[in-house]
């Protein structure tokens, strides 16, 4: 009990930290680094949601990515070919997201394990093929130009933007994590068939997780999309799924505060390795290797029973939001 | 555009040849599938390294003439690397008592398959490569088809024949087969589980790998070719039915025709986009793919 307690403190002070750090940032920070920083925290939001599916329900989704990229062109479609505003564009980007995640979770919703992640995967490449494909209207690997929110590119409005959107979100994600859905949806990963003998609804919390999952990633594509103010299907790639797989295993899959510490860590590091150019990805696969075959757990799990043994206490067994 | 039936047929032709190419690669993952009960996400990666493996052999060992050579020499080197990389990464799942095995070997390959592909950009730059083979053009009753695609279409029935007799005419076979049922089963009748499952994990990427060295002078050699063909290894195994061979063949063929047709009938730029509609339209009639047992519930 008594670790218990000081797990949540440890966390409470963790987390206290990390927002003022965060909110003073712009005073010492650059244009550069809060624009990396911007990014950190939308990938953040990215590895959070997808921590959802694959790390708490057991949904492997490999479509993740995609429906960032379908926040940020439903609502950059919107505005490019029938000259809405921002606002019902992203009104857009909730419904078509909310809308995709569903029906995606309706086609997968019998499908276990790998399978799903092969349909999913199949579903992402497509949509990648056909925004390439269908140029005349979605301005494929030309690119689809996006107005900004604000009306200046500086970066620190959007700083504050996003820090605002991640809090919400993860927020909102924690909440549902602590209600009952949480242990629903851990119930569905460990034993799908015990859980439906529980009298869980199976087939209502998957579709429900998985819409929830995606339109949390299409609200950060929007923002993102109307940040970085261009489109291309190179968002859509493998890449950029695989980099979000990286984060959260990084951090620790399953594990609520691995994505907050393998996303910014593994921007960062890209940031600093960017001369090398591929290479970075090359590094980061070998480092994912060797965590999977050396330390499962991931780095948040090592920073916790490190920072726990420093101050002579034994790791938390029972932490509620890790398994 | 006008259709006639032999536009209809030189398509269907065209289909069922890139089909039979699709069906190795499908059959290389859904026999990795069948024994080790694992997605190998870097599939797409071997195939490209056949092909890049081809085109280096061709353009400086064999020459033109003796392209089939590279294909065969593809073939033991990609095996070699399949054994090496499943003793590294996929067997400590089944030799170490791991706990959610899956989680494991998808990561795993998906790291696996973002080293490789991003290895091959490091090192080849992102060019697009193609080994000097022309076979020119022969004629299919009367309809003229390109060699290249017609020798990778004989070499890839040549590759499933043998395949299929080694499963059911030998001995190695029938211990694959009997690992596909039972895992348990076969310790117990003396053979040693971990060795079938590095030979067959060396099978199957190098069917994967064949698929590239056969397809490298149609479909060009980059970095990341494997890509939308491993995207349709996998949807021909949901066609098909996880774990089923005959599935994979089949679904193969179909999504061949599919396309092919679709292409010509529908719009080109979207090929790629038609086996995922008939994805959907399968499951919609049945769940469990085409040749697909219902999976029962532990």
């Amino acid at each position: 009990m008594q670790n218990k307690t000081f797990s949540r403190s440890l966390n409470f002070v963790l987390i206290g930290a990390a927002s003022v750090g965060i909110l003073a940032g712009p005073l010492f920070l650059n244009d550069y680094w809060q624009h990396i920083m911007i990014v950190s925290m939308y990938y953040i939001i990215l590895a959070a949601s997808w921590n959802l599916l694959a790390g708490y329900t057991g949904q492997f989704s490999l479509a993740h990515q995609t429906f960032a990229a379908l926040g940020g062109y439903a609502s950059g479609l919107m505005i490019y070919h029938l000259k809405v505003s921002i606002g019902v564009g992203f009104i857009a980007a909730v419904l078509v997201t909310a809308g995709t995640g569903f029906l995606l979770g309706l086609l997968v919703l019998k499908m276990r394990g790998i399978y799903l992640a092969v349909a999913t995967w199949a579903f992402s490449e497509s949509m990648r093929l056909s925004i390439a494909a269908l140029y005349k209207f979605t301005r494929g690997e030309q690119g689809l130009a996006v107005p900004s929110l604000f009306d200046s590119l500086a970066p620190i409005r959007y700083y504050y933007l996003f820090f605002a959107l991640m809090v919400g979100l993860l927020l909102l994600m924690y909440l549902v994590l602590r209600s009952p859905i949480g242990s629903f949806i851990r119930a569905i990963r460990d034993d799908e068939l015990a859980a439906k003998a529980m009298g869980v609804d199976t087939v209502k919390w998957k579709l429900f997780i998985m819409t929830f999952a995606s339109t949390i990633a299409g609200i950060a594509g929007f923002f993102y999309a109307h940040y970085i103010v261009i489109l291309s299907p190179v968002i859509l790639s493998f890449n950029e799924i695989g980099k979000v797989v990286i984060m959260v295993v990084f951090g620790g899959l399953g594990n609520f505060a691995g994505p907050l510490i393998g996303a910014p860590a593994i921007v960062i590091i890209s940031e600093l390795t960017r001369d090398f150019g591929s290479w970075n990805m090359v590094f980061y696969s070998l480092i994912v290797i060797v965590i999977m075959r050396l330390y499962r757990e991931g780095l948040a799990e090592f920073f916790r029973n490190w920072i726990q043994k420093l101050f002579g206490k034994k790791p938390a067994q029972n932490n509620p939001l890790q398994e | 555009m006008n259709v006639t039936p032999e536009l209809f047929l030189n398509f269907l032709i065209a289909g069922i040849m890139i089909g039979a190419l699709y069906a190795l690669m499908a059959m290389g993952i859904t026999f990795i599938y069948s024994i080790m009960k694992m997605i190998n996400w870097a599939m797409g990666e071997f195939y490209m390294i056949g092909s890049y493996a081809q085109w280096f052999l061709v353009s400086f060992f064999f020459g033109s003439a003796f392209w089939f050579l590279g294909v065969l020499a593809t073939a033991v080197i990609l095996f070699l690397v399949g054994l090496v990389v499943q003793w590294l990464l996929i067997r400590p799942m089944f030799s170490t008592g791991m706990e959610r095995k899956d989680e494991y070997g998808t990561v795993v390959t998906i790291a696996l398959a973002l080293f490789l592909r991003n290895l091959a950009t490091v090192l080849s730059g992102p060019n697009t490569r193609s080994p000097d083979i022309d076979l020119g053009r022969i004629m299919i009753g009367g309809l003229p088809v390109s060699g290249n695609r017609f020798a990778a279409f004989l070499g890839a029935l040549i590759i499933i024949g043998l395949f299929y007799y080694l499963l059911n005419y030998t001995w190695l076979g029938r211990a694959f087969r009997a690992g596909s049922q039972n895992r348990v089963g076969i310790q117990t009748v003396g053979i040693n589980v971990l060795r079938i499952d590095q030979i067959a994990f060396a099978i199957g990427v190098t069917l994967a790998g064949l698929a590239g060295a056969l397809l490298a002078p149609v479909f060009n050699v980059f970095p990341e070719n494997g890509a939308v063909t491993t995207m349709k290894g996998f949807e021909i195994i949901i066609i098909g039915g996880m774990g089923s061979l005959p599935g994979a063949a089949l679904g193969g063929l179909l999504l061949g025709i599919v396309e092919s047709l679709g292409s010509v009938f529908i719009d080109t730029g979207l090929r790629n986009v038609y086996g995922f509609i008939f994805l959907i339209i399968v499951l919609l009639i049945k769940p469990t793919g085409l040749f697909g047992e219902k999976e029962r519930l532990s």
